[in-house]
């Protein structure tokens, strides 16, 4: 028979019974949906990973100092010099610093017998009283510490405090424990000896309370004290304005740029917050810039959450020598990031023999998350691919019952001539017909059903490919399963066929 | 009158096909069988249903081949007709050694030399009536526009040009007897095997077929068929009867 006119009766024989077709292909439509869903799936969750990771350098690799242990505490101070930052509160107070905002907000007082008593609980030392800031001890147990606003030169009292509710076994340890501040020192130490490096920047994050704007009360919000060129480094792009200069950080310059969110929330927009005012602790800045939304981000400072202060600022009014900074190093070649560690390492165990320094490299993240991100996929994939089989089974039952009904007439198509071959290749563009009929079916089902996955918060990217990577396999799901339905077909002795009733 | 016009140009053309056949072909034997065994399995026992058939159809004939049910006349037609194979025994259609052939060429004779009529019509109940009259040829490699045009003469002469786009169930049981009939007759068979054509029929209906099978046969086609009721066979030139699987006169 002809190509053409056996496609003719495949067509006649299909829309003669489109409720059965409809049925037959159930499986497939949902085959077919599910592989759209979950390639869109799948490519939203790459697109997310994409976009956390897209203003992060593939060859960054950030160092930081926890301290010789994970319960000690870097950030305490004896000095008067820091005022609110609740990341240099001592740690008998406020609970170590990158805790400090968990309960207390800037600009309230908080619990000092609470945070004297977590100090004491956990055996932890003073912060206050050693000339340097040193600490030590297992400050981290003050969970309900943070406060704000201590007025200048309370602290040292706070620290005798701790000192006194504290004191104990960890002293020893704790005087032998440097007290480790990264610098622009080290900055210069790894621009100068480590081989292979396109950039490095030193940075600090702490909390302060915030006033101005639209905000009706100080709030905390992040601030990082940043270098101008942490701009470029972190790929940040400017909707208003320009990025801190050296010149800002040398002069200590109180400036600060927004980033998209902050300057929405503190000023309405972007336009509105680009040379207002505001006050961080209480001191004046003007706002010399604001950051594009950048979305969120897997690690480091979230841009759109975060004030950025030239870095010499924030040391001069907010943190003292309480910084506990992060060098980032740009690899020039993300290959050679181990390399790069390796030197970086080399070069501050020159100046820091006993420090065990902490480094994150992005592209390690990076290659973490799009891992688990494929591990997700491929699993998604074995769902739709089971999914399929399952549809496959249903359409060679329906085709064995559709053969079984249709007995009759392949012994007529017999009878009048009909060669096994075209009653085979009948059947088989049959089921391939009904299942291409599913898969489009199936992937119209899909753009109805994104919305509502959409809406349950989960990012979704159709593609074009996906909808023919649904047909394909809808199309070969029904040929490999219709076959042998087609095959038992053809093979019929006709006058068994004929006799069928 | 009409009717009669077209029974003469159909006339026409079977002589010129008639001519186009091989000098004596005309007194040919169409089919020639001998000595056909045919046993079925039924379980352990063994039916022996065609006992040592020895049976010849000369060209242009029409031979009623009676029996009552159970005589192993279904399975002599289906023999004849290629749609089942002999045990034993020697079988030739135009010629052309049945027994020897292969399923390829099986196909190919069904198509081209048997048109097959049965007693249920068997017409294929999602096509229409032309749809179905032009299956045999579509088959065969045509195009429909094509198997369309060759088929008009065929569906005229059975009267069903109005009923073209009808479907089988839209049709009295003589109508779509008459269908089956013009499927039988599109591809020009060397012989037409009709089974109890009217077995499913009313009275006058029969008899309208019966009718058409003269004709036909006056017109040169050669016929067989088959049949359990005397007064049917009677309408063929010749009547061999069987009785349990054996030919008895």
């Amino acid at each position: 028979m002809k190509p053409n006119e056996l496609l003719r009766l495949v067509w006649l024989n299909i829309t003669q019974n489109k409720f059965k077709v409809i049925m037959t292909s159930i499986g497939i439509i949902v085959g077919a949906a599910t592989i759209v869903m979950v390639i869109a799936i799948g490519k939203g969750g790459q697109a997310d990973v994409a976009d956390q990771f897209k203003n992060l350098n593939a060859g960054a690799i950030d160092i930081s100092y926890d301290g010789g242990n994970s319960d000690f505490q870097m950030d305490t101070d004896e000095t008067g010099s820091g005022d609110s930052g609740m990341a240099m509160m001592p740690g008998g107070f406020g609970g170590g610093a990158t805790g400090g905002g968990s309960s207390g907000s800037a600009g309230e007082t908080g619990d000092f017998g609470g945070g004297a008593g977590g100090g004491g609980s956990s055996g932890g030392g003073a912060g206050g009283g050693f000339p340097d800031g040193g600490s030590g001890g297992d400050f981290s147990g003050g969970a309900d510490g943070g406060t704000g606003d201590m007025p200048s030169g309370d602290l040292p009292d706070f620290g005798g405090m701790n000192g006194f509710f504290g004191g104990g076994s960890d002293m020893e340890d704790r005087m032998n424990q440097e007290n480790i501040t990264l610098n622009e020192e080290d900055v210069w130490d790894i621009e100068t000896f480590v081989a292979g490096i396109s950039a490095v920047t030193i940075s600090y994050t702490t909390r302060a309370a915030v006033d101005g704007g639209e905000l009706e009360e100080a709030q905390s919000y992040t601030i990082a004290g940043v270098k101008s060129e942490y701009a470029s480094i972190s790929n940040l792009t400017l909707a208003a304005g320009s990025f801190l200069t050296d010149e800002d950080d040398e002069n200590k310059e109180k400036v600060c740029v927004l980033g998209a969110g902050i300057a929405e929330e503190i000023f309405g927009s972007a336009i509105e917050a680009y040379g207002s005012v505001l006050y961080i602790d209480d001191r004046r800045y003007v706002v010399s810039g604001v950051l594009e939304a950048m979305g969120t981000v897997a690690s480091g400072i979230s841009p759109d959450n975060a004030i950025f202060i030239p870095y010499e600022t924030g040391v001069k009014y907010l943190v003292g020598t309480a910084v506990n900074p992060t060098i980032t190093v740009i690899a020039a070649d993300t290959r050679s990031v181990d390399d790069v560690i390796l030197a970086v390492t080399d070069v501050l165990a020159d100046s820091y023999p006993n420090a065990e320094f902490t480094f994150t490299d992005a592209g390690s993240k990076m290659e973490a998350a799009e891992a688990s991100n494929e591990i997700l996929t491929m699993l998604l994939i074995a769902m739709a691919a089971i999914v399929f089989v399952v549809g496959g089974i249903g359409i060679m039952n329906v085709l064995f019952v559709s053969v079984k009904e249709r007995t009759n007439e392949i012994g007529i198509l017999k009878a009048i001539g009909c060669s096994r071959r075209d009653i085979l290749l009948e059947f088989l563009a049959e089921a391939a017909a009904i299942s291409l009929i599913g898969g489009v079916l199936g992937s119209l089902l899909s753009l109805i059903i994104t919305p509502g996955v959409q809406y349950l918060g989960v990012r979704v990217e159709l593609s074009v490919p996906a909808f023919f990577l649904a047909l394909l396999f809808a199309v070969g799901t029904g040929t490999i399963f219709g076959f042998y339905p087609a095959y038992k077909a053809s093979r019929l002795i006709p006058v068994d066929a004929l006799s069928a009733e | 009158m009409d009717a009669l016009m077209e029974m003469e140009t159909w006339e026409k053309k079977t002589a010129l096909k008639a001519q186009e056949t091989p000098d004596g072909a005309e007194q040919a034997e169409v089919i020639r069988m001998q000595n056909i065994n045919k046993s079925y399995q039924m379980g352990a026992q063994s039916l022996h249903v065609l006992k040592d058939i020895s049976l010849t159809v000369k060209r242009g004939e029409y031979l009623a081949i009676l029996g009552p049910s159970g005589s192993g006349k279904s399975t002599l037609m289906n023999i004849i007709g290629c749609m089942d194979v002999m045990d034993e025994g020697s079988y030739q259609l135009d010629g052309v050694e049945i027994g020897h052939a292969k399923e390829k060429e099986l196909v190919r004779i069904r198509n081209q030399k048997i048109g097959f009529v049965f007693q249920k019509y068997h017409l294929i109940p999602t096509y229409n009536v032309l749809q179905n009259i032009v299956m045999p040829l579509l088959m065969r490699g045509m195009g429909l526009r094509e198997a369309e045009r060759a088929s008009m003469d065929t569906i005229e002469l059975l009267g069903l040009k109005e009923r073209i786009r009808h479907k089988p169930n839209e049709l009295s049981g003589g109508q779509q007897q008459r269908v089956a009939i013009a499927r039988a007759l599109v591809g020009q068979p060397t012989i037409l095997l009709a089974d109890e054509p009217t077995g499913a029929l009313d009275g006058n209906s029969g008899k309208e077929v019966l009718k058409l099978f003269q004709n036909l046969n006056d017109m040169g086609n050669t016929i067989v068929m088959i049949t359990h009721d005397l007064n049917v066979a009677k309408h063929a030139g010749r009547v061999v009867q069987i009785v349990d699987g054996e030919i008895s006169a």
